[in-house]
């Protein structure tokens, strides 16, 4: 401790100052969209008629502000505050990370204003147009710039484990960002992803899930590593746990994704991977709340007074709530009945109510005064934002509990002896739980209310105070060569030769037959019986080793971003190289006409997939209700995959003929019209807007790119085809007494709702594969 | 200052920003479970994926939607046969289901009377005891016609709600108020 | 920083007396194994009073599938038959949103009883508790003796007494096991067909077999082995009730005021006051590490605690309450009976550990009237208003209507028509006769469908067809209208308010325009 210089830092602090208030600015905004969103949920009146206030594009902005802008910001805040501290060097550059701090709220402003505008990409919380992912991609690699140029100009050489998860983050969060948007410009704002189909609801799930896993969980983790223990004042419960959880937890939570797509289409081995693995990440998830929970043990009296100590005790405790009933929603059986209902919504808000938005809480309260060097204003203020953030969560997934359920059971009744449907009519089951769906705006507001006062607290404490950026004193010390990993000190050692052994021969034995599988079954046990030898009779090397790896930041890197790729590896790869026609099952889709794609494109836009599935899930309530289970051949050419993930309405995969036209153009003008109860918006600006014949031959040349099989039209071919079936339908409509000029958006969106479920061929392959 | 801590709770040397670090294990039933979820993972992978022993999600469902198929079958009768039609439509017991149905359900439009409009011409539904048929007039395709509907005109899809079986009945009442072998007319429907 | 040692604990089976620290749980070993606490006996007002409210609470969980209230069970959750009986008030599938008034409403009572009283929940009325100590404990107490013997019995090795002593014990815990599950199917199933089902081989109702023999299996390793791990580990509103405490809630407190120094008891400190030592206790500083408690004082007066550790072995959670406000701690005033009967030995006062908040240990007062408390229980009052308007909306029967068919109106040349599906449920024992009635309607208008009233079965239901036909000359616009709902004694009424759709009017007469009609 004592050789090299001593020297005194200063830390960038300043760019903390500005993520911390930029977090609680957005978190606000974000819920408050939420609040309104749910609000029109009970009174549909509430978009007041706009396009732009409509539910289906409210709702991807308040998803991405809540994940980006309130969660990112507070993420970024704790990184910086405690990777300076931690490794005990000043952030490596100024310029960077104002770049990072600037260019992160320009990204959540255009997404602010395009998300409402429709510009969408029709994948959740990948909404985003490509010149904005190309901007979140530029910024993140700015992020990790300044953070592993930090890293090695660092003054603490071994690593801590908020460290191990902040570079999990980092390097996971670019992986998955990457790929899920990866997508072809048909214009300056539209783009397909690049996938299509099963294909695209993989990877969107790989993401979606490990969003979750890499944005709102890991970060946190790092974070609760740093502040909870400062705040607490007392040791870390457990070293050990720390490696054990990190580790499996980055390993398993990518397997995981596939359990958004249970009793789907999705090929059954995938979605065995998704529920097994998903019930393997009880024990690690509950290894980190129980880090948390008995490091606060030692201070637990000060539950009592501490705000701090009382939201980082809360947002442990619903990080454990939450992390248990992700399992459980996970086992096949009971997804069938809480899947696309409101008991996921009241899941995914006990984390982010519970989870994010009390640790956020804790960390701000904590740093408020030592950034701005004062006192917090109000400690009576910050426990009232306690008390009523607690009761907001407790209305709010109470009420998403009893809504899931009674609803998940009402549309699974069934009468006469099993043979026909209790409630075939599905709005009944939404009028039983609308009073529900308000009770649930009162628990929001009041969390939203709670965040307010929080962030007054904020304001009236660092009004006239002084930002402050803290200093330490670091002694430099001169490298010591022998502590560097070589490839070999990286690879060629017991706990990764032992792991990749053994997963290896897990692999053979699950994807193999005969032979094969069984010596695969034999390796896989011989390597976990190897490594609980050597791990029994030389742990000491284990550990050794494991110290030096925290001393070199690269190897770990690379250690790190190895298994958290193999599991999207292992599950993406044999969808991609099988060619798409082989994944059909017994049909495959014929491709849409240029007014269908037209109209589908209007469905995306309005984000119609935020309460209508299309995916008739295999479970016979779901084929009673909306008939033949869907197969994988019918969206293979969807660019991009719309299967949906919650049921607001009803599911739309076979919607097309089941009704007139007529039926659509009056339930689309007023969904009132139709079913009495409703709280679909009404779309009356599609009766008003052109179809927009003219972007159609640049969007079919790049779905033909793609390798959708469409016919090699013409520009103007396109255009009389569309203009052709657009004459068609508004004929058809003007028969059945509904004026409309065929140019207008709703014949389009209507010529696409009544294709769904009707435009697939047999492809002469047996109805079912075992 | 903290106590020293109880001898048997080792520290680990290295603070990081003043942040120790305790080694100590979580309870072993912790450890277990995860054990005990890749023994579940093996096992299940097993039994769905190498052994075969579970049938494919598509098929599991596809036979238990023949088996509500069956269970409808085997509770009401072949109604692509006009000839078991007009049996049903002479007995008593199918007459009288089918009339109760039909009294909660059909009145409205059709009149208690079956003659809709002929009985009162203000009546929504055409009469059902004339032999003169809007959308086909042979058992099996008035069957077709309450059991599906015509949604143009308001008629609504009785089977879903009804199950196949009553919807039999229905028709069978029906028919009790004509003779097997009457001679029909189909207008084309406007 | 604090002392290093690395000695390392000795790997032995010797069942020790754990010393609980503040920096470990006492009942997870170095090793991860199991701590297994053997709680010694206890007496006094709290557990007399604990065992009598926890008789009645068994009595409450198991008899309510037992009591009629208006011919069914006081609560009776009928998910084959999706009714719901509560205390006389019955529930269908679309009033089951109600329930969220009883989870959440069990959570905020919980609330607003844990910024009172702290977790008093948890020690007095939890299931886990109440049937842990008052149901197996007592079998074990009853079969294995006091703590000593429980701990002598589990040291001694394997004998035919032993083995017996132990079959016996796990026996009558596999049958306790059975009944509560039993019992608590009772709440799904009813009672006679619980009673039947029990008749019949399990291939029959499979589900309820599996569900009863899965549930019986999870108490009994619950009950059995896993107990306070249960609290300590899974359940998380302990956690949450912890933080929802303040320093004027009421818990298990420790006066260290009092009770500091602490130290064997010597002849001359019997029946010493205590108030000249007050003034140390000022200097303990309201957040101090508790464990820094012991030593603090300086002063050669020794405090009231005879540190016997009495408190340390009747607890069931394995802490020692001296270091303050525990995770652990359930609230079982256990180690307050413990303390009194040892303070009454020493003829010193009762109390030195009592129910008292954090202030009123420091030697202030407690403030009942505080935001906290005053925030919750307005909101727990508007809470029960809500529930109460609610309940009181609940009637013996429910009605919806919706739109059938494939469109929203249907025009033809002559008349606008609207057909609607009315479903009624009737959700009382008894059949119930319903007149479903329209109102304001415009003249001209014709219903047709509930011209007579709708008999239902003893919960039964029913869905019928509406339809009202306008004129087109009677036709000037969409209106909203009512449909009424009334049973046949006038007891009550349901309405709902639906709109008759129809084309623009303005077109419908272009259209007769155009056709030269006159109107």
């Amino acid at each position: 401790m004592t050789n090299g210089q001593k020297t005194t830092i200063e830390f960038n602090d300043q760019v903390v100052r500005q993520f911390l208030l930029a977090s609680l600015l957005w978190g606000a905004v974000g819920m408050l969209v939420g609040v309104l969103i749910a609000t029109q949920l009970n009174f549909w009146q509430a978009s007041l008629g706009q396009a732009w206030l409509s539910f289906g594009r409210l709702r991807p902005l308040h998803t991405n502000a809540v994940i980006f802008a309130f969660v990112g910001n507070m993420m970024f805040a704790g990184i910086y505050y405690s990777t300076q501290r931690l490794v005990k060097a000043r952030l490596a550059s100024d310029f960077l990370s104002a770049l990072h701090f600037w260019g992160w709220q320009l990204i959540i402003v255009a997404a602010a204003i395009t998300l409402p505008l429709g510009l969408t990409r029709g994948k959740e919380y990948a909404e985003l147009i490509w010149p904005l992912n190309i901007a979140v991609a530029l910024i993140w690699v700015v992020f990790a710039v300044n953070f592993f140029w930090t890293l090695a100009r660092r003054h603490e050489k071994s690593l801590y484990v908020a460290i191990w998860f902040y570079i999990a983050t980092i390097i996971t969060v670019a992986m998955l960002y990457i790929v899920n948007h990866l997508s072809i410009p048909t214009s300056l704002l539209h783009s397909y992803p690049v996938f299509g189909g099963v294909q695209d609801g993989l990877v969107q799930w790989w993401y979606g899930h490990n969003a979750v896993a890499f944005f709102l969980t890991t970060p946190i983790l790092g974070i609760m590593y740093y502040f909870l223990p400062k705040a607490a004042e007392r040791p870390v419960y457990s070293y050990r746990l720390s490696v054990i959880h990190f580790w499996s937890l980055v390993f398993l939570y990518i397997w995981a994704g596939p359990h958004h797509l249970l009793n789907t289409a999705l090929p059954n081995w995938l979605q065995l991977l998704g529920m097994t693995f998903s019930l393997m990440l009880w024990a690690p998830s509950w290894g980190g709340m129980l880090n948390g929970l008995l490091t606060l043990r030692g201070a637990w009296g000060r539950l009592r007074s501490d705000p701090v100590i009382k939201f980082f005790a809360a947002g442990v405790t619903f990080y454990g709530m939450a992390t248990f009933e992700g399992p459980l929603l996970s086992i096949k059986s009971v997804n069938a009945l809480a899947h696309y209902t409101d008991w996921i919504i009241g899941h995914v808000h006990a984390g982010a109510l519970g989870w994010n938005g009390f640790m956020a809480a804790g960390m701000f309260y904590w740093l408020v005064p030592r950034l701005w060097k004062t006192k917090l204003h109000s400690e009576s203020l910050a426990n009232l934002h306690f008390w009523l953030g607690t009761f907001g969560i407790l209305l709010y997934v109470a009420a998403m509990w009893a809504s899931g359920i009674s609803q998940g059971l009402m549309l699974n009744a069934t009468a006469e002896g099993g043979t026909i449907l209790k409630y075939p009519n599905f709005i009944e089951t939404l009028n039983a739980v609308r009073p529900l769906m308000l009770l649930r705006v009162v628990g929001g507001a009041l969390y939203l209310a709670g965040f307010v006062i929080m962030g007054w607290n904020v304001w009236r404490s660092i009004r006239g105070a002084s930002a402050v950026n803290g200093t330490m004193e670091v002694f430099v010390e001169a490298p010591d060569p022998g502590a560097a990993l070589g490839l070999r000190g990286t690879f060629l050692n017991a706990p990764v030769v032992y792991t990749t052994l053994g997963l290896a021969a897990a692999c053979v034995w699950m994807f193999t037959s005969g032979v094969l599988n069984l010596l695969g079954l034999l390796a896989t046990m011989i390597s976990v019986l190897l490594a609980i030898g050597h791990f029994e009779s030389r742990g000491r090397a284990w550990a050794d080793w494991y110290d030096r790896l925290l001393v070199n930041a690269l190897p770990f890197t690379v250690l790190t971003f190895l298994s958290v790729a193999v599991g999207g590896l292992i599950q993406i790869i044999p969808m991609m190289t099988i060619d798409r026609r082989l994944q059909t099952e017994d049909r495959v889709a014929r491709t849409y006409t240029p007014l269908e794609l037209a109209g589908r494109d209007l469905y995306v836009r309005e984000g119609c997939y935020n309460c209508h599935s299309q995916m008739i899930r295999t479970l016979v309530p779901d084929v009673m209700r909306y008939g033949d289970y869907s197969r994988l051949g019918e969206s293979i050419w969807d660019h991009p995959y719309q299967w949906g993930s919650k049921r607001t309405g009803p599911d739309l995969a076979r919607i097309g003929g089941k009704y007139n036209h007529a039926w659509h153009y009056d339930h689309l003008e007023n969904p009132r019209n139709i079913s009495t109860g409703s709280n679909m918006p009404a779309y009356t600006w599609l009766m008003a807007q052109p179809t927009d014949y003219a972007a159609l031959p640049a969007k079919i040349r790049v779905q033909r790119m793609l390798g959708v099989p469409f016919p090699s039209w013409s520009p103007a071919m396109i255009d009389t085809l569309a203009k052709e079936q657009a004459k068609d339908i508004a004929k058809e409509l003007k028969a059945q007494g509904r004026y409309v000029d065929p140019d207008r958006e709703v014949v389009a969106l209507i010529a696409y709702l009544q294709s769904l479920g009707k435009t697939w061929e047999p492809t002469g392959a047996p109805a079912a594969q075992p | 200052m903290n106590p020293p801590p109880d001898p048997g709770i080792k520290l680990r040397p290295h603070t990081y920003d003043g942040i120790q670090e305790y080694d100590q294990r979580l309870p072993n039933w912790w450890l277990y479970t995860l054990y005990g979820a890749i023994v579940f993972w093996v096992a299940y992978w097993f039994t769905c994926m190498i052994a075969g022993i579970m049938p494919a999600d598509g098929a599991r469902v596809d036979s238990a939607m023949s088996r509500i198929a069956a269970a409808k079958m085997a509770s009401s009768i072949d109604v692509t046969n006009d000839r078991l039609f007009w049996e049903m439509s002479r007995n008593p017991v199918f007459i009288d289901a089918g009339k109760q149905t039909y009294q909660s359900l059909c009145v409205p439009c059709h009149l208690p009377s079956l003659r809709g409009k002929s009985e009162n011409p203000a009546a929504v539904g055409p009469d059902l005891t004339d032999t003169a048929w809007l959308h086909g007039g042979t058992p099996k395709e008035i069957y077709v016609t309450v059991a599906k509907g015509v949604v143009a005109k308001g008629m609504l899809a009785w089977e879903p709600v009804l199950g196949q079986k009553k919807t039999a009945e229905v028709v069978a009442y029906l028919l009790s108020r004509h003779q097997p072998g009457e001679t029909v007319t189909v207008e084309l429907p406007k | 920083m604090g002392v290093q040692s690395e000695i390392e604990k000795p790997k032995s089976k010797m069942v020790s007396a754990h010393r609980p620290t503040p920096d470990s749980v006492t009942t997870i070993n170095a090793d991860g194994s199991r701590y297994f606490l053997y709680p010694a006996d206890v007496r006094g007002p709290f557990t007399a009073w604990r065992r009598i409210s926890a008789g009645l609470l068994i009595a409450v969980y198991l008899l309510l599938p037992w009591i009629p209230v208006n011919g069914h069970p006081a609560v009776f959750l009928d998910i084959a038959g999706r009714r719901f009986h509560f205390l006389g008030c019955t529930l269908a599938a679309q009033d089951v949103w109600l329930l969220f008034f009883g989870v959440s409403g069990l959570g905020f009572g919980l609330f607003f009883l844990t910024a009172l009283f702290g977790r008093v929940w948890c020690g007095w009325a939890c299931p886990q508790t109440v049937f842990l100590d008052h149901v197996y404990r007592r079998i074990e107490r009853w079969l294995e003796g006091d703590a000593l013997a429980r701990r002598a019995l589990k040291l001694a090795p394997m004998s035919a007494g032993k083995l017996l002593r132990r079959a016996l014990k796990h026996l009558l815990y596999v049958l306790a096991s059975l009944v509560i599950t039993h019992l608590f199917l009772a709440y799904f199933v009813s009672l006679p067909e619980v009673w039947s089902m029990m008749h019949d081989a399990p291939g029959e109702h499979w589900t309820a077999f599996l569900f009863v023999f899965t549930a019986a299996g999870l108490l009994y390793f619950n009950f059995a082995w896993f107990r306070e791990q249960l609290c300590i580990v899974i359940c998380p509103y302990g956690r949450l009730q912890s933080a929802l405490t303040d320093d004027h809630s009421i818990v298990i407190g420790y006066d260290a005021r009092r009770g500091e120094p602490r130290g064997k008891l010597k002849t001359e400190d019997k029946g010493r006051k205590t108030e000249d030592r007050t003034a140390h206790a000022a200097s303990l500083s309201a957040h101090t590490s508790p464990a820094s408690v012991p030593g603090s004082l300086s002063s050669g007066a020794a405090g009231d605690c005879v540190d016997c550790n009495r408190c340390v072995q009747v607890c069931p959670t394995g802490i020692d309450i001296r270091h303050g406000l525990q995770l652990e701690c359930i609230g079982c005033a256990a180690c307050i009976d413990a303390c009194d009967e040892v303070m009454a030995r020493v003829h010193r006062p009762a109390g030195l550990i009592r129910y008292d908040s954090f202030a009123g240990l420091m030697g202030g007062v407690t403030r009942w009237v505080r935001p906290h408390t005053v925030l919750y229980g307005v909101l727990l009052g508007v809470g029960a208003a809500v529930a109460a308007f609610a309940f009181s909306t609940v009637k013996p029967a429910n009605f919806l209507v919706y739109r059938a068919g494939g469109a929203a109106y249907f025009a033809g040349p002559h008349e606008v028509r609207n057909q609607f599906m009315v479903r009624l449920v009737n959700k009382r024992t008894a059949p119930a006769v319903f007149t479903v009635s329209t109102e304001g309607l415009p003249a001209g208008l014709r219903q047709s469908g509930f011209e007579t009233p709708v008999t239902l079965a003893p919960m039964g239901e029913t869905v019928s067809p509406l339809v009202l036909v306008a004129p087109r000359r009677d036709y000037h616009g969409s209106f909203k209208f009512t449909v009424r709902v009334r049973d046949a004694a006038r007891t009550f009424t349901l309405a709902r308010e639906v709109e008759f759709m129809g084309p623009d009017a303005r077109l419908l007469e272009e259209e007769d325009h155009a056709k030269g009609l006159k109107r």
